[in-house]
C-alpha cells in the first residue's frame, strides 16, 4: 500500500499543492464565481427565450436548458488558466528544459498540477452554479440517479479539456507563436464541444462532425446528462477520449522534447 | 559491481559532438569533445560565449543528444537514461528557477520531494539538514517570488541537493549576485565538496568562481577543449609574465631590462610586467632594489582574467599546423590541441 502511494505521490502531491493554492486565492476564486454566473445566466436566459413559456428546443425544454447552460459553462469555466499560453511561454523561456531534467514525466507533472487546480475550481462553480439554476429552473430532471452520471461525466470532461489543451500547446515545440492555435481550439469547444448550444441544435452534418471529434466529451457530455437525458453510454465516450488524450499528450510532449533536442533547448 | 563506470569516474565523454540545424546550414556547436572528471572533484568548464559549454551540460544531463561520440555520467549514459540520471544529479542554472515562484520554498521542497521520490520523513529531515548548512531556514516559508536573487539562489541550491545528488552541475550560478552572495554560495560549493564528497562541475564567466571553486580548470572553445589542467598550473605554465610592484621611497628609477615592461609609474608606484622567459624575477628585483629606495615591493600572479584570455587568444591565433583545420564551431577560431597542464583529464 505504501508503495502504492510512494508510486503516485509524484501526481498526488503537485495536484492537492495546486488544489491547496486554487482555494486559497479567494479573489481569483470570486471573479471566477461571478463570470461563470453572469454568462450562465445570459445563456439560460437566451435559451429560455427561444423555448417559449411551454416550447421546447431539439428536445429540451427551457428548465432542461437552463440546466443545460449552467452545466455547460461550469465544464468549460473549470479550467484554472490559458494552458495554451501558460505552456508556449515555458517551452519558448526554456522553462521546459529544468523540468526535462527531473525524474518524473514532464506532462504528467504538469497534469497533476492543472488538474489539482481546475478540478478544485469546477467544485467551487458547481455549488452556487447548482444554487442558481435550482431557483432559475426548479430541480434537475431525475436529480437522484443522474447526479451519479453527472460527477463523474464533469471530471472527465475537465480532465479531458485539460490534457487535449496540453496538446494544443504543444504546437509551441514547432511554432513560434501558437495563438491562432488557442483561439481555434477555442472555437471548436464554443461550439463542436456544446458549450454555447446543444449539439441536437446543430445541422445533421456538423452533428456528425461534432460527434466524431474530442470537443463534445469536454462540455456536451456533463451538460446532456444534467439536463436530464440518461445516457450512460456518454462516460464511456469520455472514456475512450481519454485514453486518446492521454496517448496523443504523452506522444506529442516526446516529440516536442525530441524537437527541443534538435534546436538545442 | 557499481554501475558507475571504471575508476569512480563521476563523468566521461569521448568524442563528443554536437551539430545543429539542417544539412548545408548546420553549425557544429561542440566537435570531438572528450572530457572526464573523477568522483569528488569540483571542475570549472568554461570558455567564451558559444564556446559549446551549455550545449555539451546538456548532453551530460541527458537534455540533448549528441550527433556523435559517446558519454557517461555516473555510469549512465545520459540521453538513454535521462530520468535515471536526473535522480543522482543535481542542477542549478543562474538563470532559470526550478522554484515556483508562488510558493514558499519550502512547498518547492515538498513537490520537488515528491517527485524525487522522498517520503515525507526524509524530506523533513533533508530540509532541516539543507536550511541549518545553508543558514536559509528562515527563508524557506516565504514566497518564492519575495525573495531576493541571493536568497532565492540559497533555496535554489537547498532545492538541488534535496535529494543528495552525486554530482552538481552548475550553471553560472553566481550570475547576478552581489559580492556577499557570492562569496557564500562558493563557500557552500566547496564545502559540499568538502563533506559530502559531491563533484562539481561549474560554468561561469565570473573568474572568481574558479578561483574559489574549482581545483581544476577545463576551458573548451569552438566545441572542443583546448586546456585542461590545475588551476594553479594554469597560471604558472601557461604565462610568464609576473606583475611586480613596488612601492616607492624615493624617486622612480629607470628600468630598461629586456622583458621588462613599466605598467605603471608615478611617484609612489612602480607595477612592472616581467616576462620570465626572458629576464628572472631575481635579477629585476636586484636592479630595482640597486636603483631606488624601496618601501614595499612584491611579486604576484596576473589576474586569472589575463590567463584565460591568453589561453583563448592562443586558441584563436593557433599554430600552423592547427590553423589549417579551422573549426567550423560558432567561434570563428582555429582549434588546438588541448594544452594539458598538471592533472590530465
Amino acid at each position: 500500500m505504501n508503495a502504492v502511494a510512494g508510486g503516485v505521490r509524484w501526481f498526488l502531491v503537485p495536484a492537492g499543492m495546486a488544489a491547496r493554492r486554487m482555494i486559497a486565492d479567494r479573489s481569483g476564486l470570486v471573479v471566477a464565481v461571478f463570470f461563470y454566473l453572469l454568462v450562465s445566466v445570459t445563456l439560460s436566459s437566451l435559451w429560455r427565450a427561444a423555448a417559449g413559456h411551454q416550447g421546447s428546443v431539439a428536445g429540451y425544454s427551457a428548465d432542461s436548458l437552463t440546466w443545460y447552460a449552467f452545466a455547460a459553462e461550469a465544464a468549460i469555466c473549470g479550467i484554472a488558466v490559458r494552458l495554451v499560453d501558460e505552456i508556449g511561454e515555458e517551452i519558448a523561456t526554456g522553462v521546459v528544459t529544468a523540468e526535462m531534467l527531473r525524474p518524473a514525466s514532464v506532462v504528467g507533472v504538469r497534469l497533476a498540477t492543472v488538474l489539482g487546480r481546475s478540478l478544485t475550481l469546477l467544485g467551487v462553480l458547481l455549488v452556487p452554479g447548482t444554487a442558481l439554476a435550482w431557483t432559475i429552473a426548479g430541480p434537475p430532471p431525475g436529480l437522484g440517479p443522474m447526479v451519479a452520471l453527472v460527477l463523474p461525466a464533469f471530471a472527465l470532461a475537465v480532465t479531458i479539456n485539460v490534457i487535449m489543451q496540453h496538446v494544443a500547446a504543444a504546437a509551441s515545440f514547432w511554432l513560434r507563436d501558437i495563438r491562432a492555435a488557442w483561439f481555434l481550439y477555442q472555437k471548436l469547444v464554443f461550439v463542436l464541444g456544446g458549450m454555447l448550444l446543444p449539439l441536437e441544435v446543430l445541422p445533421d452534418s456538423l452533428r456528425t462532425v461534432a460527434s466524431c471529434l474530442p470537443f463534445m466529451a469536454m462540455a456536451y457530455v456533463p451538460a446532456r446528462l444534467a439536463a436530464g437525458h440518461p445516457a450512460p453510454e456518454l462516460l464511456v465516450v469520455q472514456a475512450g477520449w481519454l485514453v486518446v488524450a492521454v496517448a496523443l499528450a504523452v506522444a506529442v510532449f516526446a516529440a516536442g522534447q525530441r524537437r527541443v533536442e534538435v534546436t538545442g533547448g | 559491481m557499481s554501475d558507475d563506470g571504471e575508476c569512480g569516474e563521476a563523468i566521461r565523454a569521448t568524442g563528443l559532438a554536437k551539430r545543429f540545424g539542417a544539412a548545408g546550414r548546420s553549425v557544429e556547436a561542440v566537435s570531438d569533445l572528450t572530457v572526464s572528471v573523477a568522483r569528488g572533484e569540483r571542475v570549472a568548464y568554461i570558455g567564451p560565449n558559444g564556446a559549446g559549454k551549455s550545449t555539451s551540460i546538456k548532453i551530460l544531463t541527458g537534455i540533448l543528444r549528441p550527433t556523435a561520440g559517446s558519454a557517461r555520467v555516473l555510469g549512465l549514459v545520459p540521453w538513454r537514461e535521462r530520468r535515471r540520471l536526473a535522480a543522482r544529479i543535481g542542477t542549478l542554472f543562474g538563470q532559470r528557477s526550478q522554484l515556483w515562484p508562488d510558493l514558499t520554498a519550502r512547498q518547492s521542497f515538498t513537490m520537488l520531494a515528491a517527485i524525487y521520490g522522498l517520503g515525507s520523513a526524509k524530506e523533513r529531515l533533508r530540509v532541516a539538514e539543507l536550511g541549518e548548512l545553508l543558514g536559509a531556514t528562515e527563508l524557506f516559508d516565504a514566497p518564492v517570488r519575495q525573495l531576493s536573487l541571493g536568497q532565492r539562489m540559497r533555496c535554489e541550491l537547498a532545492a538541488c541537493l534535496l535529494h543528495d545528488p552525486e554530482i552538481l552541475f552548475l550553471d553560472e550560478p553566481t550570475i547576478g549576485l552581489d559580492l556577499l552572495a557570492k562569496q557564500r554560495l562558493r563557500d557552500l560549493l566547496v564545502h559540499l565538496n568538502g563533506t559530502c564528497g559531491t563533484t562539481v562541475f561549474l560554468t561561469s564567466h565570473d573568474v572568481a568562481d574558479i578561483e574559489h571553486v574549482a581545483e581544476r580548470v577545463v576551458i573548451i572553445n569552438a566545441g572542443r577543449v583546448i586546456h585542461d589542467g590545475a588551476v594553479a598550473a594554469l597560471r604558472r605554465d601557461l604565462l610568464a609574465t609576473k606583475l611586480v610592484d613596488v612601492g616607492l621611497a624615493g624617486p622612480a628609477p629607470t628600468i630598461d631590462l629586456p622583458g621588462v615592461e613599466v605598467v605603471e609609474h608615478n611617484d609612489t608606484v612602480l607595477r612592472l610586467a616581467v616576462d620570465t622567459a626572458s629576464v628572472s624575477i631575481r635579477a629585476v628585483l636586484d636592479t630595482v632594489l640597486d636603483r631606488c629606495e624601496v618601501s614595499d615591493i612584491s611579486v604576484v600572479d596576473p589576474p586569472l582574467e589575463q590567463v584565460i584570455a591568453r589561453v583563448y587568444t592562443a586558441s584563436s591565433a593557433g599554430a600552423p599546423e592547427d590553423a589549417s583545420t579551422g573549426s567550423s564551431g560558432p567561434v570563428e577560431l582555429p582549434a588546438t590541441d588541448p594544452v594539458r597542464v598538471g592533472r590530465q583529464g
